[in-house]
C-alpha cells in the first residue's frame, strides 16, 4: 500500500497474528485518517489489536474504557471542582485557586490530542455508552477538536490518533457514527488460524499438544445449548492451565476426557452443558 | 469509477452511502488499492458497517467481478500462474497430469515452455465462465482444474494457496451466518431490552453530589458542607406473561425461550406467568399451567407502573376471547369474557405491550390478533420489533 514510508505501516505486533485482510484495513483506515471500527465475538483480540499496532508502529497507546453511565466530557476533560472548593478554603497548595486550568485534567480523548507525539487511542467497548455518547464522540473525533467551557479554551490535536473503536453488541450502532468510520467484522477463526496464534503464544509448543486442544476446543464449540462459546482467549488461558498441569498427558486429551473445563466455560450453566454433552459421548 | 458496483449494492439493500463511496475514491487515489483483493478489503471496509450485509456484499462482489476479470486476464496474472503451474509439476508430476488431463507420461516428455504454451491454449479456449461445461475454469465443471477459476490469478493450480483470492473468498460467503435472516440471539434480545430500566437512586449516600455541595457550602459561609447522595440503580419492575401452550406456539419455542432466559438474568424483578392462548380469570406462575394459580383480579394490587410484556401468537378461535365461557378447559366455569380480562390488564397496567413471534404480515390472517391489538400495543417479537416495544414500555405518558 503505501510504500514511500514503510516505517509507518502496519505488520502486526509480536504477540498479535494479523490476517491479511485485516492488515489492508488498518492501513486504509490510517491512510483516510477515519477511526475503524471493530465488531466480533468477545475474546476474538478486537482489544488485542489497538495494543499491536501501538506495538507496532511504536506509538503510545492511550485506552478510553467506557462505562454505561460516562459522559462524553468525562472522556475529554475533568474540571475538579471539589479540589479547588478545598483548596480556596484552606489554601495551603501550590495552585492557583482563581486560575482555573489548573483545576482542569484531561480525559483520554484530551490526552490523545494534547500528546506530544502521534498516538493509538482506543475506544474500548463503546456500544456500552447510550447513542447521544457515540455521536458526540465521533463529531469530535471528526473535528479533532473541543471546548473546554469553562475556561473558554479550545483543545485542538496536535496529531491526529490512530482511532481504533470497539464494539461487542450485534446491534447496530447509529446511522451518523458508522458513517464516519470503516468497519470490519472479525470474524471467528479457523484452526489453521489458531494453530498460529497459540505459536505465538506458547513458542514451545508440542505438535501433540497443539492438536489435541484445537481439535477439542473446536468440538467443544459445536456444542448444543451453549450460549457463550468458548473463544480465543479461553483456548488460550486452557492450554495455560494444561500446561502447567505436570499430571496431564497430551495424549489423554479426547472427546471425553477435558480436563478444565471451568476454563472455557465461563457460565455454570454452559459448563453443566458442557459437561453432560461430554459424559454422553463416553 | 465503480459507480456500476455502487448501485448494485445499494439495489441489494446494502444502505451505501455517497459519502462512503466517496472516501472509497479517496482511498483509490492515494494509490492504497493495487489489487483486486485491496479492493475487496477497502470497499467492504468503508462501504459496508455491518456484518449482517457481508454476505450480501461477498454475492455482489463476485457476481460483479468475475465477469470483468474474466474478460482481460492480466499478463502479470498470467505470468503468476506459470510459475505457480511449473512448481507444482516439479513438486508433485502425476497430480498436475490428472489436473490438466494429461497422462503423466505424456506430462514428463514435455518441457516447461510446451506445458505453459498447452496450459495458455487452453485458457484462450474459454472467452467467459461457464459453468458445468467440460472445458477448464468455471464451477461445476468436470474438469478436474479450478473449482475457484473465475478469476485466472486466483486459480493457483499449484498446491494450497496462502493468500485466497479475493473472489474465492467472496464465493465462499464466509458471512452468512451473520446475515439478517439469522435467529434473534440472546445477546441481541439484550442490546434490545438493555434500554429497559430505570434508575431510582438507593443503598448508601456514597456519592458526593457537586452542584449541591458547593450550594451548601456558600449558604455556610465558605465553609465546606459536602452533600453525599445514593447511587442510581435499576428497579423496574417487569411482568411477563408467556403463552406456552398450544401448537401454534411450537414454531416459536426457541425464540420465547430465548426472551426468557434473558429476562429472567438481567431483570432484578420479575415475575413470570404462564397462559394458554389467552388469558382467563387466573394464571399460572408454572410451567404445567397446574399447581400455581393466581387470580386476574389480584393484579390490580401491582404497582401500576410495573411493565407488562405478554408474549403469544394471539391466535385462537374467536369464541375463546369473546365468549364468556370461551375457556377450551372446560372445567373452568368464567364470569367475563377472556377479552375483559386483557382490558382490565391493560387498564391496570399503563406500561404494556404484546410481543407476537409471528411476523407482521401473517398477522392480518387472524381475526383474533386484530382484537388483541385494539387492547394491546402488539409488536414482532424481532430485532426491530423489541426496540420499537422497549420504546413504548419507557414513553412516559
Amino acid at each position: 500500500m503505501n510504500q514511500k514510508n514503510p516505517a509507518n505501516r502496519f505488520r502486526g505486533g509480536s504477540r498479535y497474528v494479523l490476517d491479511d485482510e485485516l492488515a489492508k484495513i488498518v492501513n486504509v483506515s490510517m491512510a483516510l485518517e477515519m477511526p475503524l471500527l471493530l465488531k466480533g465475538e468477545p475474546g476474538t483480540g478486537k482489544t488485542m489489536l489497538a495494543y499491536a499496532i501501538a506495538e507496532s508502529l511504536k506509538m503510545p497507546l492511550i485506552v478510553l474504557n467506557v462505562k454505561s453511565s460516562m459522559k462524553l466530557v468525562d472522556a475529554l476533560y475533568q474540571y475538579d471542582t471539589l479540589t479547588r472548593l478545598n483548596d480556596s478554603r484552606f489554601g495551603d497548595s501550590s495552585r492557583d485557586v482563581s486560575r482555573i486550568e489548573d483545576y482542569i485534567r484531561m480525559g483520554k480523548i484530551g490526552q490523545a490530542f494534547v500528546a506530544e507525539e502521534r498516538t493509538v487511542l482506543l475506544i474500548d467497548e463503546i456500544d456500552k455508552a447510550d447513542s447521544d455518547f457515540q455521536d458526540d464522540m465521533l463529531d469530535v473525533l471528526d473535528q479533532m477538536q473541543f471546548d473546554i467551557m469553562e475556561i473558554d479554551r479550545t483543545v485542538t490535536a496536535k496529531n491526529r490518533p490512530v482511532i481504533v473503536i470497539t464494539s461487542n453488541a450485534k446491534k447496530d450502532l447509529s446511522d451518523p457514527f458508522l458513517g464516519r468510520c470503516n468497519f470490519h467484522h472479525i470474524a471467528f477463526p479457523d484452526p489453521d488460524m489458531m494453530r498460529l496464534i497459540l505459536g505465538v503464544h506458547f513458542p514451545n509448543l508440542s505438535q501433540d499438544l497443539a492438536n489435541g486442544c484445537i481439535e477439542a476446543f473446536y468440538g467443544l464449540r459445536e456444542l448444543r445449548g451453549i450460549e457463550k462459546k468458548p473463544a480465543t482467549r479461553e483456548l488460550i488461558n486452557w492450554v495455560r492451565a494444561l500446561k502447567a498441569d505436570p499430571d496431564f498427558q497430551a495424549k489423554s486429551l479426547s472427546r471425553a476426557n477435558i480436563p478444565y473445563l471451568g476454563i472455557l466455560f465461563k457460565k455454570s450453566g454452559d459448563l453443566n452443558m458442557a459437561a453432560q454433552q461430554i459424559a454422553r459421548t463416553r | 469509477m465503480f459507480i456500476e458496483f455502487f448501485f448494485t449494492l445499494r439495489e441489494r439493500g446494502i444502505p451505501v452511502t455517497p459519502t462512503s463511496f466517496l472516501r472509497l475514491q479517496k482511498a483509490l487515489k492515494l494509490g492504497m488499492v493495487r489489487s483486486i483483493d485491496d479492493f475487496y478489503t477497502a470497499a467492504r471496509a468503508i462501504l459496508v458497517k455491518s456484518e449482517r450485509y457481508f454476505d450480501t456484499y461477498d454475492q455482489v462482489f463476485a457476481h460483479f467481478f468475475k465477469g470483468v476479470t474474466l474478460l482481460e486476464p492480466e499478463d502479470l496474472e498470467l505470468t503468476e500462474i506459470a510459475r505457480a503451474m511449473l512448481e507444482e509439476w516439479l513438486k508433485n508430476p502425476a497430480e498436475m497430469a490428472q489436473a490438466l488431463g494429461l497422462d503423466e507420461k505424456a506430462l514428463k516428455s514435455m518441457t516447461p515452455e510446451e506445458l505453459i504454451r498447452y496450459f495458455f491454449d487452453r485458457l484462450k479456449e474459454q472467452t467467459e465462465a461457464h459453468h458445468g461445461g467440460n472445458r477448464w475454469i468455471g464451477t461445476g465443471g468436470t474438469s478436474p482444474v479450478g473449482h475457484s477459476g473465475h478469476h485466472p490469478g486466483g486459480m493457483r493450480v499449484g498446491g494450497r494457496s496462502r493468500s485466497k483470492s479475493a473472489i474465492k473468498v467472496a464465493m465462499e460467503r464466509r458471512y452468512r451466518d451473520y446475515s439478517q435472516e439469522g435467529p434473534l440471539t440472546e445477546f441481541q434480545m439484550g442490546e434490545a431490552l438493555k434500554r429497559l430500566r430505570r434508575m431510582i437512586p438507593t443503598g448508601p449516600r456514597d456519592v458526593v453530589n457537586v452542584d449541591k455541595t458547593i450550594r451548601e457550602t456558600m449558604r455556610n459561609a465558605g465553609e465546606i458542607e459536602i452533600v453525599f447522595d445514593r447511587r442510581l440503580a435499576d428497579r423496574l419492575k417487569v411482568i411477563l406473561m408467556i403463552d406456552n401452550g398450544g401448537w401454534s406456539m411450537d414454531p416459536y419455542i426457541a425464540v420465547v425461550q430465548t426472551l426468557f432466559n434473558y429476562a429472567r438474568s438481567q431483570f432484578k424483578d420479575l415475575k413470570l406467568y404462564y397462559f394458554h392462548n389467552t388469558i382467563y380469570s387466573r394464571i399460572w406462575k408454572d410451567p404445567q399451567r397446574r399447581h400455581q394459580a393466581e387470580p386476574i383480579d389480584e393484579f390490580a394490587r401491582r404497582d401500576p407502573e410495573t411493565r407488562l410484556i405478554l408474549v403469544g401468537d394471539a391466535s385462537m378461535a374467536p369464541y375463546e376471547l369473546m365468549h364468556v365461557n370461551g375457556s377450551i378447559y372446560i372445567e373452568q366455569r368464567e364470569s367475563n369474557a377472556s377479552l375483559d380480562r386483557l382490558k382490565f390488564l391493560s387498564r391496570t397496567f399503563r406500561h404494556a405491550v404484546w410481543l407476537n413471534p409471528q411476523t407482521e404480515e401473517e398477522w392480518d390472517h387472524t381475526w383474533t390478533v386484530g382484537i388483541i391489538r385494539q387492547v394491546f400495543p402488539m409488536f414482532e417479537l424481532t430485532l426491530d420489533g423489541l426496540e420499537k416495544a422497549v420504546q413504548h414500555l419507557m414513553a412516559k405518558h
